[in-house]
């Protein structure tokens, strides 16, 4: 039978981030947390790909002791078993770090068919991790896919790029990563919930699958990370005719060099 | 229905009633489903208030100590605005924070996830994120709950869904929410850090105020909250909708002119709003608690059943929620049929003293609904002080009689007297 992997990163939920009006500092100290939004698409994608051709769907994901919590939510979405790869790295962890427990993950399930991720992840949207699995286990990746459709041993995937789509074939194993326009991740209804406690977790540390000290190493070291805000000029045209103040419009972006 | 669909009781709604009655359910074995519309428990919650300690004991003494409180509450005010100025009364009491301590500010989405992880933990199944639709009734039992396309079984259907339960409405104990049942509460979180906070409102590291405001509502029946929390301050007012829509003012509008009143704004100054929104609030008591609590295979719990009190001076429904959820665990527990649940739960109800409480409070709403109380009252309490306090070298007037004129300038002898006789009634 075919199996289906879908994984999902645990991320932070942006609207509970707060900025420090004075450092630009992020408080994420009452942030709660979700699956990032891209990944519920890949998630749903699978289980309804499977629905379709009777594969099994799984799970996966990388993250600290805290996507514990994630399990159920990922489960009630459809997938009948979950895993889960519990090791601290994944606070500091890349696209490097990441493609590298994936890929020893997958290797370690052995049975995989088709690897689903989402295009990026919600909080960083590096887009690394999945061409990275492609590479380390060595098969095709596919990404910014719109369209899925599975034909006897492989896929075909509609790639949206720019004004263009390109449709992409590959044999199995296949790494595709999706685009949220792909599907409408389901509300999990109170069966898919309840159904979800009791499917099962695997549950491994990194060591579990043989990465080293190096394999766990972020090649990119954040330095800082600091939140944005939008200055504005806060300029009013209330004197005068409306002529007169499109013509003061005017003149402050031609000024602000925007014309 | 499959076995495995089937629980000992269904509980909608994972506020302090469901989930109270959930932790003491799963706690004595029982399988115990908690069905949240929330994507969390305490998610769709907006009260800033205070719980009453001895209801949590009840729950599981010693559980308090280890709840995400915000502060102990050792000032109770009570503040009059004036136009221009404000009268408080301030009681400390220290004894407030012996051992076993009387209140504590909370604020609720936290409080709310952390007792429903509790009742977790204790074995109880919560699924958030869920909206119960309808009841499944059989031969004239409740026998279940509908979500979606799923049906779930239970013994008892147990309702803590809120002011606006339409769980209660489909069990037809309730009817549809009318104008005079509900307030309309506008709260406001504010944060400011904790050491401006003690110092604003006298306060030690721990310690914490909570206030009633009145005069703070523009004439329109209804009054204001004030409570410290760690680090933010939860403000508020909460008026009848129906007399702001009478005079054609928006609850925004009334909310912000509070603010900014000259008692109000130095204790906020400064502050970041963290946090605004609106909600309804039990008003009429005892007297909209529906006459039936429960039907065969239903009970409804908490402010679902209208459970609150409102004295004027302090306000109750956190703590009355707790013990109605008590109560209907304990009655589940001890009945020996569905049909004895609900007859049980209402002795449990007298006993643990919530129904006798909410019955010596049952005239008390008419106080409150004085429409003088919103403003009259409080402006001329504020003009007696500004002439005892006022001294420009004039000679002034004698006591008795400048008293009279300040009364007079605010009611007539027949409004005192129809008011006085009502809160004597009342009480």
């Amino acid at each position: 039978m075919l199996n289906i992997i879908a994984c999902y990163k645990w991320v932070l939920d942006e609207q509970d981030i707060k900025i420090n009006p004075g450092n630009l500092a992020l408080d994420t100290s009452r942030a709660k947390r979700k699956i990032s939004e891209y990944d519920r698409n890949a998630i749903e994608e699978a289980v309804i790909q499977a629905g379709e051709c009777g594969a099994t769907v799984a799970s996966l994901t990388f993250g600290d002791s805290t996507a514990k919590q994630s399990l159920k939510d990922a489960l009630s979405r459809g997938p009948e078993k979950a895993y889960w790869v519990n090791d601290n790295a994944a606070q500091t962890a890349d696209g490097f770090v990441t493609a590298n427990v994936l890929a020893a993950a997958l290797r370690k399930i052995d049975k995989y068919d088709i690897i689903l991720c989402g295009e990026g992840s919600a909080d960083s949207y590096g887009q690394q991790v999945g061409p990275r699995i492609g590479a380390l286990l060595g098969i095709p990746a596919i990404t910014f896919v719109s369209e899925l459709k599975i034909e006897g041993t492989k896929v075909i995937a509609t790639r949206k790029i720019g004004d263009c789509t390109e449709v992409a074939t590959a044999e199995f194993p296949v790494v595709v990563t999706l685009l949220p326009e792909i599907n409408k991740p389901r509300i999990p209804s109170l069966k898919q919930v309840l159904g979800a406690a009791k499917k099962p977790v695997t549950e491994w540390k990194a060591s579990d699958l043989g990465l080293g000290a190096e394999d766990l190493s972020p090649v990119n070291k954040i330095k800082e990370i600091k939140g944005f805000v939008m200055s504005r000029k806060n300029v009013l045209y209330k004197e005068g005719t409306p002529a007169e103040k499109v013509a003061g419009l005017v003149a402050s972006l031609t000024k602000e060099g925007v014309l | 229905m499959g076995e495995e669909e089937k629980f000992d009781a269904i509980i909608i709604g994972a506020g302090p009633a469901g989930t109270a009655c959930a932790y003491i359910l799963a706690r004595e074995g029982k399988s115990v489903l908690v069905i949240e519309r929330g994507i969390s428990a305490g998610s769709k919650n907006l009260t800033g208030g205070r719980l009453y300690t001895y209801a949590l004991e009840l729950v599981e003494p010693g559980l308090h100590a280890e709840a995400p409180l915000e502060r102990k509450v050792v000032r109770e005010q009570i503040m009059m605005l004036g136009a221009n100025g404000a009268l408080t009364i301030d009681y400390l009491d220290y004894d407030f924070k012996q051992e076993v301590p009387q209140s504590y500010s909370i604020l609720r989405a936290p409080f709310d996830e952390w007792f429903a992880a509790k009742a977790e933990e204790q074995g109880a199944m919560v699924a958030p994120g869920i909206l119960v639709e309808d009841l499944i009734i059989r031969d004239n039992k409740v026998v279940g709950v509908k979500a979606g396309e799923d049906e779930m079984y239970a013994d008892v259907v147990i309702a803590a869904d809120g002011i606006n339960s339409f769980m209660a409405q489909k069990a037809g104990l309730r009817s549809d929410l009318t104008g005079h049942m509900v307030g309309v509460g506008v709260k406001e979180v504010i944060e400011l850090p904790p050491d401006v906070i003690q110092n604003r409102f006298n306060l030690a590291t721990d310690e914490g105020t909570a206030r009633m405001i009145i005069g703070c509502t523009e004439g329109i029946q209804g009054g204001g909250f004030l409570y410290t929390n760690k680090d933010s301050v939860s403000l508020g007012i909460v008026f009848s909708p129906e007399a702001a829509a009478k005079q054609g003012k928006s609850i925004h509008e009334i909310h912000q002119n509070f603010k900014m009143h000259p008692a109000i704004y130095p204790l906020i100054g400064d502050g970041n709003t963290v946090e605004y929104g609106a909600h309804l609030v039990p008003e009429s008591g005892w007297r909209d608690v529906p006459p039936k609590l429960y039907r065969d295979g239903f009970l409804v719990t908490g402010d679902a059943a209208g459970f609150c009190i409102n004295t004027g001076t302090i306000l109750r429904g956190i703590d009355l929620a707790i013990v109605s959820g008590v109560a209907a665990a304990r009655a589940v527990m001890k009945a020996a049929d569905s049909t004895a649940v609900g007859p049980a739960y209402v002795k449990e109800l007298e006993q643990l003293g919530l129904i006798p409480t909410m019955k010596m409070f049952a005239g008390w709403p008419d106080i409150v609904a004085i429409p003088r109380m919103a403003e009259t009252y409080p402006r001329l309490a504020n003009e007696v002080l500004r002439f005892m306090f006022t001294v420009d070298g004039h000679v002034p007037e004698k006591m008795p009689k400048a008293m009279r004129a300040i009364v007079k300038r605010h009611v007539s002898m027949s409004q005192l007297i129809s008011d006085g006789w009502k809160g004597v009634t009342s009480v």
